[in-house]
Parts: structure tokens; sequence; C-alpha cells
């Protein structure tokens, strides 16, 4: 059996009196897709933040099992979740560099290890050739991932000037360039038409079977949901109600009942 | 919709008349005069009224020709077009021929005492701005205290020349040093404001250091400031005109003839050479992974973090590096005043700083050079009316705003291209 990726346990979140989040279990694998589903309100996106270090859970533990080490999300504050521990995310409302090109984007995603190559900048002033060389290696992988999303021609115009469907691709490459070992996707699928959610999915698809990299998704597009999750958690009032494979969720009473509520 | 707009026109400028009247009414209308120890108010009603005019006839035309959308060859997007492209095409000759020109500036034939002053007097503007525009352009941190690391460079220069003695050389770096840890001290207890809130509170830190500058008597001699600064020396060869006995100064080593305009021309080469640098680091670290991380960091701090950049270093190092810049150029000061007092660094500087970066257009390095040109070069202009100089900057700010909005140079260039890195 193949270890979980994250283990998240009894995960509590308090505002004040509102309990956002309550008493969350789940766990997400390596080399798959788990999305998290629920009415709005749900808490979904409150898990992330908790997972990311844009908040500090109330209670409860989150643990990333990497090839040998346990590592304690809740140890690390904000950007050392992604720094330290390489769980990267995207938001609900795209936060691209809007005035900064396509490569400069994927670049600044690449910066704690750009930093460290120009010698905390010093080396860098100098042109190093050890710098240049990690540059150019970064420039690589950009436009590897740029080939992937298709964009190569736009490597060098604003990111801002990207027609939407775009953007929502190149926030997802730009959290891969950090190498991470879990993705979380924050409604990578919002807004998009359906031509554009067909290509999400491969992408998708692509970053789990290739990059065996674990993916954590927030998703309201059934289409996408139910097409490419492995497994999903559905939440309710910060509450799960329900988890299984796509298939169970679908045929489940509690989540019908959930999303549409009782007939009295 | 000709017609419709035209009234709209009349209907707007008549109301800008009225703000006119309101405004200038009481301030310049109404002038009281102590006559017989009992004062006296002397209207002044035809002068209003050509203030009004001016202005309601001034606001028609703007309306008539700026701001017709109908038009489609509008003056403002005709203007800017034609300067924008000609920045962009011509971009680096004009920057060699710039630089040429400020080469042989000394030795033109028009060029006098009067004139080398204000060019080192631009000079230091600029290389203030392009500090600053590595604080507000880059970082996006806007930064109303700058003036604060010039008084600390300055001060710190005059302290160790006076009581050490030591060489500008040794001095200038320990004033950067210094600068650079006041941009830290600042920069630690505002890592979490940003924009409004900032701007507030290093505008307290700029008074802060000014009045602390006052108070200080013991070490800055408060309001009598520090006099006998010593001046530069062109590598150990001072300029003076009567050397003591058995010195070398700068006109006996070559053999020439003594004339004050050597040690302008010295200071003029010095400041040059500075801000020369301060453009070069600038233009390189912009392409640097923390150049690229402050750019990120104006753009979207929440993107920055997730993404593990460090938003407290990377913020950090952009006010230590745009202050360091302020205090070499507030060393500068120092030695060619030869006398400092807080009295030269106070807001009005800080806010002249800020308005030469905004107006250039944020981040552009170019764009400080022709602002600093025009609005430093329009005060000059109007030094012989000396009570209307800041009716002139005013109106400078006002034209830049109304043609170039976005400040005179608003285009960004990317720090690196796919097509020039894969073709390398």
């Amino acid at each position: 059996m193949s270890q979980k990726l994250l283990d998240v346990e009894n995960l509590t979140m308090k505002f004040g009196g509102l309990v956002a989040i309550d008493n969350l279990s789940f766990s997400a694998d390596k080399d798959k897709i788990t999305s998290i589903i629920g009415p709005n309100g749900a808490g979904k996106t409150t898990v992330f933040n908790c997972l990311t270090g844009f908040y500090k859970a109330t209670a409860g533990s989150m643990f990333l099992n990497k090839e040998n080490e346990r590592l304690n999300l809740k140890k690390f504050s904000d950007f050392k979740v992604a720094q330290k521990a390489g769980v990267a995310r995207t938001f609900q409302n795209i936060r691209l560099f809007p005035q900064m090109s396509v490569l400069e984007n994927l670049l600044v995603a690449q910066h704690n290890k750009l930093m460290d190559a120009s010698g905390f900048t010093i080396l860098g002033l100098f042109n190093s050739p050890s710098f240049v060389k990690k540059e150019k290696e970064a420039i690589e992988i950009s436009k590897y991932w740029l080939d992937i999303i298709g964009l190569t021609h736009r490597a060098d115009d604003d990111a801002g000037d990207l027609p939407y469907g775009d953007q929502r691709k190149l926030e997802i490459v730009r959290a891969m360039c950090i190498n991470p070992h879990l993705l979380c996707l924050d409604e990578p699928a919002a807004g998009l038409n359906a031509k554009e959610s067909a290509e999400l999915n491969k992408l998708l698809l692509f970053i789990k079977n290739e990059k065996k990299t674990g993916i954590l998704l927030i998703e309201h597009d059934m289409s996408v949901v139910m097409e490419i999750s492995d497994h999903v958690v559905v939440l309710n009032y910060g509450k799960k109600i329900f988890q299984g494979s796509s298939k169970e969720t679908k045929n489940s009473p509690e989540v019908i009942e959930a999303y549409l509520g009782t007939e009295e | 919709m000709e017609k419709k707009f035209f009234q709209t026109s009349i209907k707007d400028s008549l109301f800008t008349g009225l703000i006119a009247l309101a405004l200038f009414g009481p301030i310049v209308g109404l002038r009281t005069v102590a006559k017989n120890e009992v004062l006296e108010v002397h209207p002044k009603w035809f002068i209003v009224l050509i203030i009004v005019i001016v202005c309601a006839v001034g606001r028609f035309l703007t309306n008539l020709y700026i701001y017709n959308r109908d038009q489609k060859t509008g003056i403002q997007s005709s203007i800017g077009k034609s300067i924008s492209n000609f920045l962009d095409t011509k971009g680096y000759q004009i920057a060699l021929t710039a630089i040429i020109f400020s080469v042989i500036f000394p030795f033109l034939p028009f060029t006098d005492r009067y004139l080398m002053d204000i060019a080192i007097m631009m000079l230091t503007y600029i290389m203030l701005g392009w500090g600053l525009n590595i604080v507000i352009g880059l970082a996006g941190l806007l930064d109303l205290g700058y003036v604060a690391f010039y008084a600390v460079g300055a001060y710190s220069y005059a302290l160790f020349a006076i009581h050490f003695g030591w060489s500008f050389w040794i001095c200038l770096p320990i004033a950067g040093i210094f600068a650079a840890m006041f941009g830290v001290l600042l920069g630690f207890p505002v890592l979490r404001l940003r924009g409004d809130y900032l701007a507030i509170v290093t505008l307290a830190f700029g008074e802060m250091i000014r009045i602390l500058l006052l108070n200080w008597y013991q070490l800055t001699k408060g309001p009598d400031g520090l006099t006998g600064i010593p001046r530069p020396s062109f590598f150990g060869l001072p300029f003076k005109s009567f050397p003591d006995e058995g010195e070398q100064t700068f006109h006996t080593f070559f053999g020439i003839e003594y004339d004050p305009m050597q040690r302008i021309i010295f200071l003029y080469y010095l400041i040059l050479v500075l801000a020369l640098i301060t453009n070069l680091f600038t233009i390189k670290i912009r392409r640097l992974p923390i150049g690229r991380a402050w750019e990120a960091l104006r753009e979207d701090e929440i993107a920055c973090k997730s993404l593990g950049v460090n938003p407290r270093n990377t913020k950090l190092t952009a006010f230590a590096i745009g202050a360091m810049f302020g205090g070499f150029a507030g060393s500068f000061f120092a030695t060619r005043q030869a006398f400092i007092s807080p009295e030269s660094f106070t807001f009005i500087e800080s806010a002249i700083i800020v308005a030469i970066v905004v107006l250039g257009g944020m981040g552009s390095q170019t764009g400080v050079v022709l602002a600093t040109v025009f609005l430093i070069g329009l005060i000059e202009v109007f030094r012989d009316f000396e009570s209307y100089r800041m009716i002139a900057f005013g109106g400078a700010m006002v034209l830049i705003m109304i043609f170039r909005p976005r400040g005179i140079l608003a285009t960004r260039k990317p720090t690196i291209t796919l097509e020039k890195s894969s073709s390398k």
C-alpha cells in the first residue's frame, strides 16, 4: 500500500465563534487527484488557507509525507510552506503578476533556487558562470511548461494581457515551477468554457501521471470533478459529510441532500 | 451629438469658474492692509476676475481639445504616443547621447559657473530619483521619507570626516552603510503596511530624523549645523589656491593655473559617476532574482508568498539598497556644501524626489532623468521670479498629469525575453 502524501487529522478552524472547519480528517495520495467539493461557504478555501499557511489552524494536525520525512505543516508560516515543504497553490481569483511578462512570472516561481545561485545577489551582479548556468536552466524549465500549455509564443507578453483561460493555465504551471509535492488548486475551472475545461483536465492528468505530484482540487464544475478525480471529499458547514470515488459520490444521498435539499 | 458636447463643455467650464471664484476670491481678492494702526480690507476683484476667466477658458479648451473622446486624434494621445514611440525605438541612442553630452558638458563654450551648479543639483536629484525608484518604482513601496536617508548619509559623512579626518572615499561607503542600516530600521516596523498607511509612516520617519538632527545638539550641533566639512580632493590632491608649505595641490601637481572652476568640474564628474553607478546597478539588479522578486511583490504580495518568496527579506533589501544610494547622494551633498543643517532635509525635498519618480513613470530610469530636467529646470528658469517658482513647479506637474497620466515614460520592458535568451 502506498503511503498517503497528505494526512489531515481533526483539523478545526474557528474565527471567533464561527466554526469554519469542524474536526475534518482526510488524506490525499501521491499521484492521485483528490477533490474537495461542497456548497458555497462550506469551508473549502479555508482548508486550503490552513494547509498553505495563510491561516493558523485552531486545532488538529496536517502532515506531509515526503520520501523519508514527515513534515508537520502547522510548523511552517505562510511563505515557508511553499519554500520548505513544497506545497504550491493557486487562487480562486487569479493572482498572476499582471504587469510582468509570462516568462518572468515563471522565473519568480523559481526565486529561491535562483536566489541561492546568485549568491544573494552578489555573485549575480558579476555574472558568475554558475549563476548564468542556473538561470539558463530556469528558463529551460519555464520553456518546458510553456510548451505544455502552448503559450511559448506569448512568453514575452505581459501576463495580464493573456486571455482568461490562458491566465488560469499559466497560474497552474507557475505553481508547478516551484517543483511541489502537493499542488492545491482553488477552482481552476471557474469561468472556463467547455473546450478550455477539457484542456485543463488534460493538463491536470499530465501533472498527476507524469510529474507524480499529488493534486488537491476545489471545484464546482462537476464535469471536471467527475472526470478526473480519483477521490472526492464532500464538505458541508465545515464538516465532512462524505468521501469516496467520484461514482459513489454522485449517487450518495447525503451529497444530493447537501446540494439540493431534502424533499419534505 | 456635437452640440450636446459643446453644451456640457460650457457648463463644465462655468462650474470651474465658480470653483475658482470660491477659491481665489477670499485668498487673492481680499487683501488686508494695516493703515494708521487699523486693518483695512482692499478688495482686488479685477485680478480675481482675470484668474476666474483664465480658469474657465482653460477648462473649456482642455475639454474641447484634450479630453474630447470623439476627436480621434486628441492631442493627449498623439503627443503621448509619439513620445513613447520615439523613446522606445531610439532609447539606446538617446541614453548614449545624453551620457556623451553630460561628459563633455563642462567644456562646452556656454557653460559657466551658474550652469554647472544647476547641472550638479540636477544630477544629485537624478541620483536620488534613481535610488528612490528602487523602493517606489520596483518594489512598489511608497516612501515619503526618503530625505531621511539623504540626511543620514550627509551627517554620517560629515561627522566621520570632521572627527576622524577620513577621506571622502572611505567616508562614502560608511555613509552608505549607515543609511542602509536606517533603511532596515525603517523597514522592520512597516513590513505589514502598504499604500497609504506605509506612506504616512515613512513620512513620519522622515520628520523624526529631521527633528532628531535638530535636537541632538551634542552630536549634530542642532540648528547651527555642521561646518568645516572637508572638501573632496582629487586622489589626495586638494583644490586650494594657496597651498601650505610643501603641499601638493591639484594645480601645482599638473602645473596649471589655479581656477575655482577646477573644483566645480571635479564635483560635477564625481556626482556624474555616482549617479551612473546607481543607474547601472539598478539596471543590473532588476534582471537578477531579487529585482524580479521586488517587482513581483509590487504586483501581488499574496501570490509571492504562495510561491515561497520571502516578503520580509525582499522588502528589507529594497529599503536598504534604496537608502544606501540616498546615503551616497547625501555624502556628496555634504562634501559639496561643506555645511549642512537640518534645514536642507525638509519634507519638501522628499516630495520633490517622489514627484520626480512618479511623474517620470514608476520604474523608468529614463523617465527620472526627463522629469528631473523638466521640474528642476523649470524651478531654475523661474529663479528670478521667486514667488512664482512653486506655481511653475505645480504647473509642470499638472501638465504631465494631463498629457501623461501614468508618468512621462510608463512602458515597462521585460527584464528577460525568451527570444533573446534562447538565441544566445
